[in-house]
């Protein structure tokens, strides 16, 4: 990349404790939940509400009536009405890209205070009704229906079975594949074995429980009132009891013969995560101290139906490019854990020369991640994953270990439906 | 266009009661098609066996061309294993060994290199690879062997190499009731990096109706640095005579399906079914009479205004079939002239007009090859094709331009629909795969040869017969 004239910093994040779906916030929708987590960002900053120019919001499972999430926080939260917002979809990178599109405007000038981040809550997905039952509903709906538009309405519906609501599943529009089922294919595929997945697990829940039991996530988590007067304080899928053996007793579930279980993969989470992000100026005019600057960031896609997860593998070599930097460069990294078997594949592609001139066009391997640098306070697999929120998370949770330990730069990656990769890298604010 | 066989076997139920029955009904086998575009992985997740003989050249290339096109190996020769490492794991589809594939297990595919065979004792190599694993291919599946050119060797190398055609041609003729297909790709010693493109084709479905093939793979034309594997034709402008209907209208359609602008040609008469194909196929119309003397100029012209061409199919033919007694001078003419004279023309008109590593192909005909009652001049031109297609090649290598020729055998279509009814079936049926072809199928097979990985076939006839039993 060019050098830039005007770096975007991030100053400040947090995030909602993340919870199994339909426990503490089922009654919390996206919005709300994204109302807490940005709430808590403005009162920890104190920063004056005028000041917020824009919102740029990721989500999955966005609410029908009112998808604008972004939006509807901005009212919600009575900021000005001059701070605009926008809500963008980008399956599990969307809070990332949230991130990075806010960057982008600072950059640009556009913008030298904008909040971004994501939020997801997988407790109030909408379920839908078939579309054949919307087609014979809709003269009903949208005319003056005579009695015979109602019998004829009846009789499309029959066999009643096609009309109930369906179940939602993550599932691949043009593969049908759910999510699971690929991490199956790809741990087959790459040949990461039940042991590695289940110890990776482990780590990710020692090491979750590790930094929550430091206080390392204090500043970063805001707690939560529910609308039953409730306080949730706390994330609540972190395990820290949990062994190796522990996971090995869990049953496949995508697979009689499978590797990837509930234990190794990432849980249905509700959760919301928010970055407060400046141009640099900004910040140092008003006596801020970044956490860490942007410095790059990529997004990329592979064939959905070939290993859908493997994004990260072609898009962290991209961010890297960017920033003009190797993976050795990178002091800290965190992966998105979606599934411990795709994390491990996504390592050893980036570790193989084979894959670096076949699939890269270069002829050495990007690197190796060592399990030193890699996700040191835990991931998705035992923090959770509101889809929307990870990206924001990751980026909160990076910038203040750069902050707070003297580490360099930072590097993150996430997979996400529809064979997406995402990366970004960050760096030290000195 | 009716097959009733073919309804008839694809009906498990009337497959099952024939066989019951004892009836000595060949009924064959629906093929597994496909129409394009390219895929980038033809091979999906399926299995492909492969063997070695000692001291084989092309494994890295079939290598390569497997796990890119999303195939899993598994290794008939644990020799192979090297050469499968690297692609297999860039592709996180390690090869495995023959036996760990399950008993019962089908596969789609055999490949066995056999270019390290210089000798007759070689060749049992092929015949122990080939043997035990014969009988495990999947209905569609197919039969590939990649040996040398066996021409240019010792006399016992030549013998052995020209010993594994006889194979191939016996195979594909076994395998044939299966709807499955064996052909043998004869590479030249410095053109195993051009094998991947055309194995590839002939591992997917659009080489369906090919088999019983020795194809040649040479470095003669200059080859095209990483040639495509999706949408191989994009940015191409091509050209098609007599597009107005069957295998022309398929091949327009097909090459403009992986990308190509294509320019339709046919008869002043059917222009009104050119322009609605170029129409559909956002390409463009050209009336010419090929039979006319300004034909060569007209379409130059053409050319020339679209700043040259990448592809051009020959394809417009008559026919005009008696037997020599009773053929009429004007009939020889008209058949000649057409089908030969204006192929002939027609190319030294457009040769300035070629781009680089474009692509020529005319339709020959299995009739070309191996004669027919009726058709002296037909067969007569046809094989013509033949050899110019051949004499042509050397003149355009240099330039990276490839010339070659697709002859078909039986193909459905309106005009084989007119003919006598036990003369069709004798037709569909004395070929391996005892079914005709279709349109399609040629226009797969043209597509294939107009692509940028095609470079090393050159000066070749391509047929696609379904394994007709006649000819060579």
């Amino acid at each position: 990349m060019s050098p830039k004239s005007r770096r975007a910093v991030v100053v400040a994040g947090c995030r909602t404790p993340f919870v199994k779906a339909f426990t503490d916030f089922v009654k919390m929708d996206t919005i709300a939940l994204g109302v807490a987590a940005v709430s808590g960002l403005l009162s920890r900053t104190g920063l004056p509400h005028r000041s917020v120019e824009s919102i740029v919001w990721g989500g999955v499972i966005l609410p029908g009536a009112s998808p604008n999430v972004g939006r509807e926080i901005a009212l919600d939260l009575r900021l000005d009405p001059g701070c605009e917002a926008m809500t963008v979809t980008r399956a599990c990178a969307s809070g990332l890209q949230a991130v990075t599109l806010a960057a982008a405007a600072i950059e640009r000038g556009e913008a030298d205070v904008v909040i971004a981040g994501g939020s997801d809550s997988t407790s109030n997905a909408e379920l839908k009704l078939p579309q054949k039952v919307v087609h014979a509903l809709a003269p009903i709906a949208l005319g003056k229906p005579t009695p015979s538009d109602y019998v004829g309405a009846l009789a499309q519906m029959l066999p009643l079975g096609d009309v109930l609501p369906k179940r939602p599943r993550i599932a691949e529009r043009t593969t049908g594949e759910v999510m699971g089922e690929a991490a199956e294919r790809m741990a087959k595929r790459n040949e990461i074995s039940r042991e590695a997945q289940d110890a990776f697990a482990a780590r990710s829940h020692h090491r979750a429980a590790a930094a929550i039991a430091s206080g390392r996530f204090d500043d970063e988590i805001v707690p939560v009132q529910t609308p039953g007067g409730r306080w949730v304080h706390a994330d609540g899928i972190v395990r820290a009891d949990t062994s190796v053996e522990k996971l090995a007793k869990l049953r496949p579930v995508f697979a009689t013969d499978g590797t990837v279980t509930a234990g190794n993969s990432s849980p249905l989470t509700d959760g919301a995560a928010a970055v407060l992000l400046m141009s640099e100026e900004r910040a140092t005019s008003l006596g801020l101290r970044p956490r860490a600057a942007v410095s790059s960031w990529a997004y990329t896609g592979v064939d959905p139906a070939d290993q859908l997860l493997m994004g990260p593998a072609t898009a962290i070599p991209l961010a890297l490019d960017r920033a003009g930097l190797r993976l050795s460069d990178v002091d800290v990294i965190d992966l998105h854990e979606a599934f411990a078997a795709q994390v491990l594949s996504v390592q050893k592609m980036l570790a193989s020369a084979a894959f670096a001139r076949a699939r890269l066009g270069r002829e050495q391997p990007v690197g190796e991640i060592d399990a030193d640098r890699l996700n040191v306070h835990g991931g998705s697999l035992a923090l959770g994953h509101p889809f929307g929120a990870t990206g924001a998370r990751m980026i909160t949770t990076m910038a203040n270990e750069l902050a707070r330990t003297g580490k360099r730069r930072a590097l993150l990656g996430i997979c996400a439906a529809g064979g997406l990769g995402a990366a970004a890298v960050l760096e030290r604010v000195d | 266009m009716n097959d009733l066989l073919l309804a008839l076997g694809r009906n498990q139920r009337a497959r099952a009661l024939v066989r019951r029955m004892g009836i000595p009904l060949p009924l064959p086998v629906p093929l597994d098609r496909d129409p394009g575009p390219w895929k980038a992985r033809p091979l999906a997740d399926a299995r492909v066996v492969v063997g070695a003989a000692p001291a084989a050249a092309a494994l890295e290339a079939i290598a390569a061309c497997v796990a890119s096109a999303g195939g899993d190996a598994y290794l008939a020769s644990p020799e192979a294993a090297a050469a499968f490492q690297a692609p297999c794991e860039a592709f996180s589809r390690p090869a495995r060994p023959l036996d760990s594939l399950a008993e019962g297990e089908r596969v789609r595919a055999l490949v066995f290199d056999a270019t390290g065979i210089d000798d007759v004792s070689g060749l049992r190599a092929l015949y122990d690879f080939a043997h035990p694993l014969i009988g495990r291919i999947a209905r569609s599946g197919r039969l590939v062997v990649v040996g040398r050119a066996a021409d240019a060797a010792a006399p016992e190398a030549a013998a052995a190499q020209a010993a594994i055609e006889g194979f191939v041609r016996s195979a594909a003729k076994e395998l044939g009731r299966a709807g499955v297909t064996a052909n043998l790709l004869q590479v030249a010693p410095d053109a195993t990096g051009r094998v991947g493109p055309v194995l590839r084709f002939l591992l997917s479905a659009g080489s369906a109706c090919i088999t019983a093939q020795p194809i040649a793979v040479t470095a003669r034309a200059r080859a095209v640095e990483e040639p495509p594997l999706v949408r191989p034709l994009e940015k191409k402008t091509a050209l098609v005579t007599g597009a107005a209907r069957g295998i022309g209208e398929a091949t327009a359609r097909a090459l403009a399906r992986e990308g190509a602008r294509v320019l339709c040609l046919d008869r002043p008469t059917d222009l009104g079914q050119t322009s609605q194909l170029a129409r559909e196929i956002a390409g463009s119309a050209l009336a010419v009479d090929l039979a006319a003397d300004d034909a060569p100029g007209t379409i130059a012209d053409a050319l020339r205004a679209t700043g040259g061409v990448d592809v051009v199919v020959h394809n417009a033919g008559v026919t005009r079939d008696k037997t020599l007694a009773r053929m009429t001078a004007e009939q020889w003419d008209q058949v000649l002239g057409v089908n030969l004279r204006a192929l002939v023309r027609v190319t030294a008109a457009i040769e300035p007009l070629l781009r680089d590593h474009a692509r020529v192909v005319c339709l020959s005909s299995v009739s070309g090859i191996a004669g027919n009652v009726g058709q002296s001049a037909y067969a007569a031109s046809k094989a013509g094709v033949i050899g110019f297609v051949r004499a042509a090649a050397d003149r355009l290598a240099p330039r990276g331009i490839t010339i070659n020729a697709v002859a078909p055998g039986l193909i459905e279509t309106r005009m084989t629909a007119a003919m006598p009814l036990a003369v069709r079936e004798a037709a569909r049926r004395l070929s391996a795969l005892g079914q005709g072809g279709r349109p399609e199928d040629v226009a797969q097979a043209i597509v294939f040869l107009a692509s940028p990985g095609a470079s090393g076939v050159t000066g070749r006839t391509l047929r696609v017969c379904g394994g007709a039993l006649v000819g060579a």
